[in-house]
């Protein structure tokens, strides 16, 4: 358990936020962390789930951010998946 | 004294020389170092100058000239022409009756711009000592004058409107805090003349800064100043530009030695850091005034069409001009024309409570038309981010419209990254921040030109820690919102509010 700031931006959205983790959070809680600051606030809320990419890669939603390799400040974009 | 004229009998009045006939005697006092170096006489940290030999500097020459007895006579006739007219507004109820956006803009103005005016006497004060030309140190003497008169009005002015504006006590507080604009706007004029040697500041910040953005800047918000009512504001920015329009001057003369002596590629150099960074300050001070701040009816021109006009037409064309090239970056400038300020404004509204005036949402279905007009494409971009806020607001939920979190910061010009905007908009690829190693720690920016400025001199910027920095370093306690609120010097009543109580959104 540590915790984990992120730079992060939600799709939609105008800039990147500070967004404070922890690493055993799944990629699925950190999207709802950073959604809460975005969808409904100056994103229009979205029905589907939330998705997280790291460096062009989206993470399984079930996979926690410490295992997937993610540093201190790095950054994440969050968005609706409404396929 | 005259002497006696025993023929007419009375005093002989001795012949005036014109000024031209003394002017150069006079102004060019050098001499020869005897007991010193040159070098030590003009230490390289203070006068950047050593590129070119003495002989070079020389040629150095002012295109305006003034006699130290005529500039007293005009800044006389200044100051009694602005402060009897603050006298005479001081005592109406004008400021009470102009428009909420308008005050917005004059707080902002004050809060962030009267300590730099005061601070760059300094930098004036160090061209006049370390400058290695006698007339352009004989120029600099004046700018020095001008700059602290610039300070002292522009604290005088906000004073007199404490009774009515608590929050005028800004243009002396702001800078005694570490409020997040202001870390911006320190860290700007830090490295634009506070921290920077006498050529580089000529180039910097008198030819980019001033001769490039404010001197034009402050033509136009006079006559905005005029259009809204504020006849007090309105002559206190004319009194300050005329100023300007004759320091600014230095940039030209120094560039020319420069580009005559081979070093038109350190000359470059300069004016392109300079410049990047002089568009970022005025996109989020000046084009959050002319597109959402000034009252609709009083709008002449969009931020975009002013800078068009006046910054691109005008000033590049001087680059030409001195045979030198367009910013690398030129393209990326020309595309945030169209974006970039529009973001800043979203988060500057989002993050009022951040903030010592009160930001003007400027989101109204007139005001979206126009901004449509101007920008077309806004509606689907950065209208579709305000439809969620008024939808929040129409519903009662206002505390939807306050954020929990902070923003990331460019770790070079301190303001928010926005990128995500810039991808919104078409104008970029990305929306992650751009980052950089140097000696262990990851630095984080929000554009190209952010990071090629810090990259390029990493030494010159490595030791600064933006707001967020110092959030997660721990200088920030508790690490919250109110924590940071409480850093930033802005108690509850003075952070910023909607400016019309959310008007625009009903």
């Amino acid at each position: 358990m540590a915790l984990l700031p992120l730079s992060a931006s939600f799709r939609g959205d105008i800039a990147v936020l500070l967004v404070l983790v922890d690493d055993q959070d799944t990629a699925e809680v950190v999207g709802r962390k950073i959604a809460v600051h975005v969808a409904g606030r100056r994103a229009p809320a979205g029905s589907g789930p939330v998705r997280v990419r790291h460096e062009g890669r989206i993470l399984p939603a079930g996979q926690r951010v410490g295992e997937a390799g993610l540093s201190p400040l790095d950054y994440v974009e969050a968005f609706f998946d409404e396929r | 004294m005259n002497r006696w004229d025993e023929r007419r009998g009375r005093e002989a009045i001795m012949p005036k020389l014109s000024r031209s006939d003394w002017y150069d005697l006079s102004r060019d006092t050098n001499w020869t170092f005897r007991y010193v170096t040159e070098e030590a006489a003009f230490p390289e940290e203070l006068s950047g100058s050593h590129r070119i030999p003495s002989e070079g500097w020389l040629r150095w020459d002012e295109p305006y000239k003034i006699s130290y007895r005529e500039y007293v006579h005009n800044q006389v006739t200044k100051d009694t022409t602005t402060y009897s007219l603050k006298n005479a507004v001081g005592r109406s109820k004008l400021f009470d009756q102009l428009d909420p956006g308008w005050k917005s803009v004059i707080l902002a103005h004050y809060g962030a711009i009267t300590m730099p005016e005061f601070l760059a006497s300094i930098g004036e004060a160090r061209m006049a000592r370390f400058g290695r030309a006698a007339a352009w140190r004989n120029t600099a003497t004046f700018g020095a004058l001008d700059e602290m008169r610039h300070g002292q009005i522009q604290a005088f002015f906000p004073y007199g409107l404490l009774d009515k504006e608590p929050r005028a006590d800004w243009a002396l507080k702001a800078f005694h805090t570490d409020n997040w604009v202001v870390l911006a706007v320190r860290h700007l004029f830090d490295d634009m003349f506070l921290a920077n040697d006498a050529v580089s500041m000529a180039l910097q910040l008198t030819f980019t800064f001033e001769t490039g953005f404010t001197n034009l800047q402050f033509l136009g918000m006079a006559a905005d100043a005029m259009d809204v009512g504020d006849l007090e504001f309105g002559a206190l920015i004319s009194s300050i530009q005329t100023d300007e329009a004759r320091h600014s001057q230095q940039g030209e003369p120094t560039i020319k030695v420069l580009i005559e002596n081979g070093h038109k590629k350190w000359g470059q150099f300069l004016i392109d850091h300079m410049f990047w960074r002089s568009w970022r300050a005025f996109a989020v001070l000046t084009g959050l005034s002319m597109d959402y701040y000034t009252p609709l009816e009083s709008r002449r021109m969009s931020f975009k069409e002013f800078i068009e006009d006046w910054v691109i037409k005008q000033f590049a064309e001087q680059f030409h001009d001195f045979g030198l090239d367009r910013p690398w970056y030129w393209e990326e400038f020309i595309r945030e024309l169209s974006w970039y300020h529009h973001a800043i404004h979203l988060g500057v509204w989002t993050y009022r409570p951040t903030v010592w005036w009160n930001p003007d949402a400027g989101a109204s279905a007139a005001e979206r038309a126009w901004l449509e007009e101007k920008y077309p494409g806004w509606n689907d971009t950065f209208g579709r981010n305000w439809d969620v806020i008024q939808d929040n607001l129409r519903k009662g939920e206002v505390a939807a419209t306050f954020p929990e979190t902070l923003p990331l910061m460019c770790n070079l010009c301190q303001i928010p990254i926005v990128r995500p905007a810039g991808v919104t908009a078409g104008a970029l690829d990305s929306p992650a921040p751009l980052r950089h190693t140097y000696e262990g720690r990851t630095y984080l920016f929000c554009s190209e030109p952010c990071k090629w400025i810090f990259t390029s001199r990493p030494e010159r910027f490595a030791g600064h820690k933006s707001l967020i920095d110092r959030l997660l370093g721990g200088d920030i306690t508790p690490p919250d919102l109110g924590g940071v609120l409480r850093y930033m010097g802005l108690s509850e009543a003075e952070q910023g509010r909607d400016a019309t109580g959310y008007d625009w959104a009903r």
